[in-house]
């Protein structure tokens, strides 16, 4: 792990490129691209935490990146909460939450997590489109969300925006990657190698998978309340279970178990559903084929390939 | 007696989805996230006939084979690739074919309900203990009893079901036997996406049929499949029928509830028995 591996290095040049972009391009949809972008990838940063670290396959990320968003929402128009301990206590409620779903989910093996998280996040979709239709105002959703105060910057201008989210951004990127390399990490690597094993070695497996989707529920509930405040909106479809698809695609797409992966996988994403939505109504169909063909031909993704050009190039610098 | 067969028979619908499922997991090991969306294709299907020939039977007959057709596309070239590595992947792809076969049904037939009324033979209702029951309701009952025992013996008694419990039990020595277990598996997984598609055209009389009708039959019969003992037929069985029972009798009694009672069953079997209810150690059927 000492060794700085050259691939990531090129990997978070392209990341770095896609984050500062907004410096050199004008123009309110591509900010406005590149901020979906941030706030998406500190979602597919905490997806991957789960998925690609830890090795378990969630379905249900919608509702606490959803919850997360009400959250949010709740606290600074109901009762006049002040943005960031709003969005913190969003993110404590997606952990919160990720640790109830873990104590059900986990208690069934192997795919059957996946079920279990779809099942239950579609729980609390109905949940919040029928019972709790007097907080989360049903179908209609709750507009109004607002965007934090600080510095007297005006936030409510996109480009200012930016740096906040840049900011949230790079911390989440910073905070996976000390993870990943941390003994926690490492250990979770363990369970995914050889669950069996890593029992064996002492490690308490359900704990440790338990604090990985806490943390991951954290990233998701900030995020969702992060696109809310972008939007000034929030809506059911935040739950819905296309968007616990969503992150998924980005991330296998983009790399899994690869820390800037799932960035490259929203970038991928969001410019794809730009340019092929304006082509075409279709177009989550024709993302769902692009994403089996890669499912197929590339599994690890975006990522896998940038690092496979690199190891030829090395390796012809060798000769 | 009119919640009874309205419970029995939504359990019946259930379990020939249900059956499809378990009977794919337990040949290849893949939970198929596309089940939904090839039971709401079965559905389409059966209103598409309908609507050209005016024949609800033909539509019976028809789109399980059409859906078996792209469930056995699906295997041969999507998830046979796959098959070395984790299991996580060919669950990524059946999730892709659900945007996709959503699409396409979007694409043909667009965002209006379509409805169909059941086929003549079942249209009036009959008393039965002095109520009103609906004749197209008992034909499920009937029906799926049938398939049910159908199954059964397919898999416990004949030749064929004895081969494709062979295969799931050991694939390498079935292949040495000098029977092609890639066959078997396009057969199951052809087979299961059929009894999808059957079970969507049995259930288009008495739904409106749209888009999110796949989706939320699949989360239904998840709940079913874990309830039930996570591949066994019998665990299906029992499984659909318990989740039947429980909505037909949350609809007459606490209609609001309706949709959290299947999730308390499911949260208390993760509790108590989250082997399942109904699970017997490496069984088929």
């Amino acid at each position: 792990m000492s060794k700085l591996q050259p691939y990531s290095v090129a990997l978070a040049l392209i990341v770095t490129a896609i984050a500062l972009s907004p410096l050199v391009l004008s123009g309110g949809n591509a900010l406005n691209l590149v901020n979906l972008i941030l706030i998406w990838s500190i979602f597919a940063i905490g997806y991957d935490l789960v998925f690609g670290v830890a090795g378990m396959l969630s379905f249900g990320h919608a509702a606490f990146f959803g919850v997360g968003a009400y959250v949010l929402t709740l606290l600074t128009t109901r009762l006049g909460w002040d943005f960031l301990p709003a969005l913190g206590a969003a993110g404590l409620a997606g952990g919160v939450l990720a640790l109830l779903f873990s104590f059900f989910a986990m208690r069934v093996a192997g795919l059957f997590f996946a079920l279990l998280t779809l099942a239950l996040a579609q729980l609390i979709y109905i949940l919040a489109g029928s019972k709790l239709r007097d907080l989360t105002g049903g179908v209609d959703g709750l507009s109004g969300v607002p965007r934090p105060d600080l510095f007297g910057i005006d936030f409510f201008s996109d480009a200012n925006y930016y740096y906040f989210l840049l900011a949230m951004f790079v911390l989440a990127i910073a905070i996976a990657g000390l993870l990943r390399v941390s003994p926690f990490g490492q250990a979770l690597k363990a369970i995914k190698g050889n669950e069996l094993r890593a029992e064996q070695i002492g490690f308490n497996v359900q704990r440790l998978r338990k604090s990985i989707f806490f943390v991951s529920g954290i990233y998701a509930g900030m995020s969702g309340a992060l696109l809310a405040s972008l939007i000034f909106y929030v809506s059911p479809q935040m739950l819905h279970w296309t968007t616990s698809g969503d992150v998924v695609i980005m991330v296998l797409l983009g790399g899994m178990g690869t820390l800037f992966g799932p960035v490259l996988g929203v970038a991928l994403f969001e410019v794809l559903r730009e340019w092929l939505s304006t082509v075409t109504s279709h177009w989550y169909g024709i993302l769902g084929l692009i994403f089996i063909v890669c499912t197929i031909f590339m599994p690890n993704g975006l990522a896998g390939i940038v690092q496979q050009i690199w190891q030829r190039f090395s390796r012809e610098d060798r000769r | 007696m009119s919640t009874i067969v309205i419970g029995l028979s939504m359990g019946l619908l259930l379990f020939l989805l249900a059956a499809g499922l378990t009977l794919i997991f337990g040949m290849l090991r893949v939970i198929n996230f596309a089940h939904g969306s090839l039971y709401m294709l079965g559905a389409y299907c059966a209103y598409q006939i309908v609507q050209t020939t005016g024949s609800f039977w033909l539509g019976l007959l028809v789109a399980p084979f059409l859906a078996a057709a792209i469930g056995a596309l699906m295997e041969r070239v999507a998830l046979r690739p796959v098959y070395a590595r984790d299991h996580v992947y060919q669950l990524l792809l059946t999730f892709g074919f659900i945007l996709v076969i959503d699409e396409a049904v979007r694409l043909f037939w667009g965002l209006e309900y379509k409805q169909i009324a059941p086929p003549d033979l079942f249209s009036e209702p009959v008393a039965i203990l002095g109520s009103q029951v609906p004749t197209y309701r008992l034909f499920i009952i009937g029906f799926g009893a049938l398939i049910a025992a159908g199954l059964f013996f397919m898999l416990e008694r004949s030749r064929y079901g004895m081969v494709i419990r062979a295969a799931s039990g050991d694939p390498e020595m079935v292949q040495t036997l000098g029977i092609s277990v890639s066959r078997i598996r396009t057969f199951v997984f052809a087979f299961g996406s059929g009894l999808a598609a059957l079970g969507g055209v049995v259930a288009a009389p008495l739904l409106p049929i749209e888009l999110g009708m796949g989706f939320s039959v699949i989360i239904d019969c998840f709940i079913v499949v874990v309830i039930g003992g996570l591949g066994n037929i019998r665990g299906a069985v029992l499984g659909a029928l318990l989740i039947g029972m429980t909505r037909a009798l949350g609809y007459t009694y606490a209609p609001s509830w309706v949709e959290f009672l299947t999730f308390v069953l499911l949260i208390a079997t993760l509790v108590l028995r989250p082997e399942g209810l109904f699970s017997r150690k490496g069984r088929a059927a």
